[in-house]
């Protein structure tokens, strides 16, 4: 638990049109007092990239329309090979039950679908965020 | 019009000006003073009721799921200022009551479920199979609703990187003249209708299948269906192939082409339904359908052409949500606030004035808690929307929160549009709510505060201006309804209350994870064995096609890209000159 500043970023592809959602989640994070990153991507290399300059504690990805297992693949080699498995990362959206075994084995915390809530969302944040190293500010 | 409603807008007062005929007031003084005292004498004995379950009479205020005040009970003289010369007949200007006189009696709406997954085999077997249900259009012909996947809306080919897990998902794989004609082949190209929704890669979709006709023998100005243009959506969701003015300009070389060449084709759509699923209320639907249709017509018009030969062909798919009696009343509105809006751009032509209505039943509101309950959903959406006077419908399936439609879940969604057509008789009698007191008032009121809103994007600079102020109006409405569900201020059956532990085994849609192979090999296939130096050819002209286009020529694009989609280009490769010439973002 803890009641730093904690650092999300949150994305989508730029392929998909349901982002009602996430971007519902972004202004509930900011008024929650955590500081929100939201990008619309191509590739998952692409939220890495984004991920390390802006030194996110959480990485939420929302998927409505399939291709989330090769990205949350993508996404977790590309943070093991940078050393930064310590960065959380979540999925949401519309993910069929089949597919959250799999997600979860490859590193992925956890996947909320339709109907769950903004706070059992930054709930689940603030319980499972890493500790920081040092200090944020 | 009661003081407890909201004013009425210059709206109807502006209105007068187009107005055909001129009508004596709908009720004598003396009857609308019997009914005020009539009012008064019901309030009394509502009040007592209030005040029986704890409510204080003076506080009461109920609301639509746009926010706009409505009465416990309407009477006579709440219609008696709403003039008639707004309301008419069914078929006659401004169209609150419906296109056309006879409405259903003759012809039902057209079927049109949205079809589309896997390979184009894979969606031509459900279209067969849809078909074969009895899924019908107008004039017995058939209407095909087929939806590309996200691969090709971002114009993309299938071996892109980015179009990994992605091919035939939510969409079919169709990137080329080939596909064009697995999909097709054996149908007869003039007695269908194709609609193609796509969001960015109008024009290449379109090209692809003008060259398979042409491959065909069929001429162009035979083919009937439309394409989607819907680049204004960049304004209310994350996808963003093309700046607002570069979008606009493609809808504009889209219109000029098919006015030339395809009498028939239905040119842009307006998309108010992405608006509502984005979160926009009805009004706002309402409010920014017309703003983005009217700053298309007004490009056309800039381009050179006449409001009365381009706007017959352009439609609307709009939204059929949970507010039953609003969800009616927004039809009827933005019926009469769009031929108003034309009539004032310059349009005579009754069918350049028409709101053509393709209906998708809302998705947002469905749920993937007890799947079952979007059947009771759906069905009350669909029949609001027969109720309003809509011309096609799609209704969702009621596994819509969790997957693409199971065919047994899509029968299900065209069984709920045969039954409310062939067993309800709703169809009997044209427009069969004008006139209740509460609908005629509520759509006033509609009408009125989109016309608001419309007015306030037109002092923005029209809506290729103002993306922002669009999205953010509709973000603030999104945010609001899921506080309030949060909040059980707002029910969600199954969600928020009445939740059941026992889960409902559906079956779930699984497009064969095969598909993407397949596909990917296809069109490397199809690189390898075409005619490269025609392609070469086709591929510079179109980029100086492009070039010519980005400097402001009409005209010289759209020709240049169906000569490039029959050299055998594919989507990824007609969209990487588009995005390079006029978007932004990397080209393919």
């Amino acid at each position: 638990m803890t009641d730093r500043i904690i650092r999300v970023l949150l994305g989508k592809t730029t392929m998909e049109c349901h982002d009602r959602g996430v971007r519902y989640l972004a202004t509930k994070l900011r008024d929650a007092g955590m500081e929100v990153v939201f990008i619309n991507f191509l590739e998952p290399r692409e939220i890495i990239d984004v991920a390390v300059d802006e030194d996110v504690d959480v990485i939420g990805i929302s998927s409505s329309v399939e291709g989330h297992i090769p990205v949350a693949r993508e996404v977790m080699r590309r943070l093991r090979e940078r050393a930064m498995e310590d960065v959380l990362v979540v999925f949401g959206g519309v993910i069929p039950e089949r597919d959250i075994g799999p997600m979860k084995e490859m590193g992925v915390r956890e996947v909320f679908g339709p109907g769950s809530s903004a706070e059992a969302f930054i709930g689940f944040l603030r319980a499972n965020v890493r500790e920081r190293h040092f200090a944020a500010e | 019009m009661s003081a407890v409603l909201e004013p009425q807008g210059k709206g109807a007062a502006e209105g007068a000006a187009a107005a055909p005929a001129e009508y004596p007031p709908q009720f004598n003084p003396e009857f609308l003073e019997a009914t005020r005292r009539l009012e008064h004498e019901w309030r009394a004995k509502f009040d007592a009721v209030a005040r029986k379950f704890g409510v204080d009479p003076a506080a009461y205020q109920r609301r639509t799921d746009s926010g706009l005040p409505v009465k416990p009970a309407y009477f006579p003289h709440d219609v008696a200022n709403g003039r008639y010369d707004m309301l008419t007949a069914p078929g006659v200007y401004p169209f609150t009551r419906g296109l056309y006189p006879a409405q259903y009696q003759f012809m039902y709406w057209a079927n049109q479920p949205v079809i589309g997954y896997g390979l184009p085999e894979d969606t031509r077997k459900r279209m067969d199979y849809l078909e074969r249900q009895g899924m019908t259009g107008y004039f017995g012909n058939t209407f095909y609703n087929l939806v590309y996947d996200l691969v090709s809306h971002e114009g993309l080919d299938p071996d892109h990187p980015a179009a990994e897990g992605r091919v035939g998902q939510c969409g079919m794989a169709v990137y080329s003249v080939e596909d064009n004609a697995r999909l097709f082949d054996g149908l007869a190209l003039d007695r269908i209708n194709v609609i193609h929704i796509s969001y960015y890669e109008v024009l290449p979709v379109l090209a692809h299948y003008l060259a398979y006709a042409r491959r065909r023998g069929v001429p162009w100005s035979k083919l009937g269906g439309n394409s989607m243009s819907w680049y204004y959506q960049s304004a209310y969701v994350g996808m963003t192939c093309f700046p607002p003015k570069g979008g606009m300009d493609l809808a504009v070389e889209l219109v000029n082409f098919c006015t030339r060449e395809m009498p028939r084709w239905n040119t842009v759509n307006i998309f108010g339904y992405g608006m509502e699923e984005a979160g926009a209320t009805a009004v706002q639907e309402v409010a920014f359908s017309v703003a983005a249709g009217i700053d298309y017509a007004r490009a056309c018009v800039a381009s050179g052409l006449a409001p009365d030969r381009f706007l017959s062909r352009f439609g609307f798919q709009i939204s059929q949500s949970n507010d039953f009696f609003e969800e009616i009343c927004k039809i009827r509105a933005l019926r009469r606030l769009w031929a108003r809006k034309c009539h004032a751009l310059g349009a005579r032509d009754p069918k350049s004035m028409h709101v053509r209505i393709h209906t998708h039943t809302a998705g947002s509101v469905l749920t993937a808690q007890q799947p079952l309950n979007n059947l009771i959903r759906t069905t009350l959406h669909a029949f609001g929307a027969a109720l309003s006077g809509t011309q096609a419908m799609e209704v969702s399936s009621f596994d819509e929160a969790l997957a693409i439609p199971t065919e047994h879940a899509h029968t299900m969604a065209l069984r709920i549009q045969q039954i409310i057509q062939e067993e309800s008789g709703i169809t009997r009698v044209a427009d069969p709510l004008g006139g209740s007191y509460y609908v005629e008032a509520l759509t006033d009121q509609i009408e009125a505060a989109a016309e608001r809103i419309f007015d306030a994007v037109e002092a923005r600079g029209g809506y290729h201006k103002c993306h922002d102020f669009v999205r953010s109006s509709i973000e603030e409405s999104a945010a609001r309804w899921r506080d309030q569900v949060d909040a059980k201020e707002r029910i969600v059956v199954g969600m928020n209350k009445y939740e059941s532990a026992e889960v409902q085994d559906i079956e779930i849609f699984r497009v064969d994870p095969e598909s993407e192979r397949i596909a990917v090999e296809r069109v490397r296939g199809l690189r390898a064995r075409r005619d490269a130096k025609r392609w070469e050819a086709a591929m510079a002209a179109l980029d100086a096609a492009a070039g010519r286009f980005a400097g402001g020529e009409i005209g010289v694009l759209m020709p240049a890209m169906i000569e490039a989609a029959d050299a055998d280009a594919t989507t990824g490769e007609l969209m990487g000159v588009l995005k390079k010439r006029v978007g932004w973002g990397s080209p393919y």
